[in-house]
């Protein structure tokens, strides 16, 4: 398939809504924005399979902001609804049903916790199956939906409804964030990517490039999230900058396993601007600063970046 | 009994302001329940909290649907059939709504699009949490005071400590909970005392057991097949500010339109952005990032 748009300015971003107002989602949610940016470059056909969680909310009974189709699932198997869509479409195509222009893609829209935990199983059997299908984390860091919860991808000393900062644990999660990224290359799929919404170029450019692989393409998309992670609503593409600039998310994609960064900060910001701007943060700063767990989260940055800002240094 | 019913929208801290009431109560001798009410939905959607009053143990459960009192944080919330803030008010019952609409206003403008046999109150509990506090959304301790006032049993003392316990137990820090506590007191006194009558009898429990009958999956499995019906649904009673385009400052730049999660902003032939005030949310990331400002905000003021 050729690549139809460059995605080199704004203006080329399609004017067309895939996704219409009025759905439950909160004001300034990050990931409805990643998703909306996401859709402009899927166009019409395609096909949703949301595992439960906020996106739950997207398609509330009796209303849909699809102009598709979109099926519901457990928050285990969405990737096993996709493997039955895909085959059904390959069906219908094989009798003559359908034709080929009328073929969809089928897109999983999942959260961190069914991503990064509840259906992990699901997702690496369907990379495993080369099922020929999308994948679409929104990775608000918790589980948002029920009201908040750690999930294994909620960072290293943010504070959640079931990690408090509490006596015992006063930097809030204890543990550091999974790297679903790495986790899922292991599996080789043709493509894998983040992105961030606050990038729309960088996302649109990813989604485009994903068009030409047959086989699972795998996105994870940063998407910040004013009701959990207690910042103004307004801020959600400010804080998404950040997360890019600090360090904290880095924008990468891997064609069949080879990882190669969209975007290097010249010079990483200081991640406590990030930090300070969420009230999730808040108690590594107030009432004392909590200097251990800040130097920790300083340095899994910087072990992070040192091979690739090294590898820079050398190619000068 | 007394019963009250709070509604509002998530974020607004009604869950709260029911606490702060059922706390109060109780500190001043009552036996007291309080519950929220809120389902597949986030902050901007309708909640309801219950509070129950009594001077004996209470042995009813559940929702309120005859309630003595009526508190609505948003006036938006009168037009919103899932809200339905109407349910069950009679003569004797109060119907509290946050809007800086006077209250003679505020009756006719019900009169004469929801009947009602109550009696309404209005006051502005959301210019004085913006002047106290700072932020528009914070309406649980000026809300709450102003329930514990119209209850008409809770003095300012138990008010004040419910209110800071119940803070307390959220987080937040000692500088924000004295704005609120502040906020409340003000809040209370500037509340007026308007007897509350004794509620008419509560529907009796249903007895025995109603077993569902079976639907066929075709009939019985939710299914929409009207796509992108949801902007039958009207998000733009979420807003507290709307955000307001100034033309003559706008370069076309497209930044607005791309950033905005909603989709509430499209672009006319000429690259003008407009704002779909239906549905905009009032998240503000508009605001935020025009980088000619000319995307400014103003408090929303609502028909009613």
């Amino acid at each position: 398939m050729a690549i139809e748009h460059a995605y080199k300015k704004l203006k080329e971003i399609s004017l067309e809504e895939f996704i219409l107002p009025g759905t439950s989602t909160c004001g300034g949610c990050g990931g409805l924005e990643a998703l909306r940016l996401a859709h402009k470059v899927l166009g019409k056909n395609v096909v949703f399979v949301n595992a439960a969680g906020c996106f739950t909310l997207l398609a509330l009974f009796p209303f849909s902001p699809f102009k598709g189709s979109w099926l519901y699932t457990t928050m285990a198997s969405a990737p096993a609804g996709a493997q039955g869509i895909r085959d059904a479409l390959d069906l219908l195509i094989a009798r003559g049903a359908l034709s080929i222009e009328e073929d969809l893609q089928v897109i999983v829209l999942a959260g961190d916790g069914a991503s990064y935990d509840i259906g992990l199983a699901s997702t690496s059997g369907a990379i495993y199956r080369n099922l020929d299908f999308w994948y679409f984390c929104y990775d608000n860091e918790a589980y948002g939906n029920t009201g908040v919860q750690m999930s294994s991808a909620t960072p290293y000393a943010a504070r959640t409804t079931t990690t408090p900062a509490a006596v015992l644990t006063p930097e809030g999660t204890e543990l550091p964030k999974k790297d679903l990224f790495e986790i899922w290359r292991a599996h080789c799929p043709p493509y894998l990517a983040t992105v961030s919404p606050r990038h729309p170029l960088d996302l649109a450019r990813k989604f485009e490039k994903a068009k030409a692989f047959k086989g699972p393409k795998l996105f994870i998309a940063y998407s910040p999230c004013p009701t959990g992670w207690h910042y103004d609503p307004g801020q959600t593409p400010e804080i998404a900058r950040l997360a890019v600039e600090t360090g904290l998310w880095a924008l990468k994609e891997a064609v069949h396993g080879e990882v190669a960064h969209t975007y290097i900060p010249k010079k990483l910001k200081s991640v406590e601007e990030y930090l300070q701007a969420q009230g999730r943060f808040a108690h590594l700063f107030h009432p004392v600063r909590q200097e251990a767990a800040l130097r920790k989260i300083r340095e899994a940055i910087t072990q992070y970046w040192a091979p690739y800002l090294r590898t820079m240094q050398n190619a000068k | 009994m007394i019963r009250v019913r709070f509604h509002g929208r998530g974020g607004h801290g009604m869950k709260t302001a029911s606490r702060i009431l059922g706390t109060a109560a109780f500190l001043e001798g009552f036996r007291v329940q309080d519950s929220p009410l809120y389902g597949a939905e986030r902050r901007g959607a309708p909640i309801t909290a219950f509070t129950r009053i009594n001077d004996h143990p209470i042995l009813e459960r559940g929702i309120i649907t005859i309630p003595d009192l009526v508190l609505v944080a948003d006036e938006t919330l009168l037009e919103d059939p899932l809200a339905n803030p109407f349910l069950g008010l009679h003569a004797g019952s109060l119907l509290f709504i946050n809007s800086p609409t006077s209250t003679q206003a505020m009756a006719e403008a019900v009169a004469a699009r929801h009947p009602t046999p109550a009696r309404i109150l209005t006051g502005d509990l959301t210019a004085l949490t913006l002047e106290k506090i700072g932020k528009a959304q914070a309406l649980s301790a000026t809300v709450g005071a102003a329930a514990c006032k119209l209850a008409g049993v809770i003095g300012m003392g138990a008010l004040e400590k419910a209110t800071r316990k119940e803070l307390e137990e959220l987080g937040l820090p000692s500088p924000l909970i004295d704005r609120n506590l502040e906020a409340a007191l003000l809040a209370f006194e500037q509340t007026p005392r308007v007897p509350l009558a004794s509620a008419p009898p509560q529907p009796a429990p249903l007895q025995g057991l109603v077993v569902p009958v079976y639907q066929p999956p075709a009939r019985g499995t939710p299914s929409v097949a009207a796509p992108g019906n949801i902007i039958l649904r009207k998000t733009g009673g979420w807003r507290i500010f709307r955000p307001v385009i100034e033309y003559d400052k706008c370069n076309q730049c497209w930044i607005c339109f791309v950033r905005c999660p909603e989709g509430a902003i499209s672009l006319d032939e000429k690259e003008d952005p407009h704002i779909d005030y239906d549905h905009c949310k009032g998240c503000l990331i508009c605001v935020e990032e025009c980088p000619t400002k000319a995307v400014v905000k103003e408090r929303e003021v609502h028909a009613w």
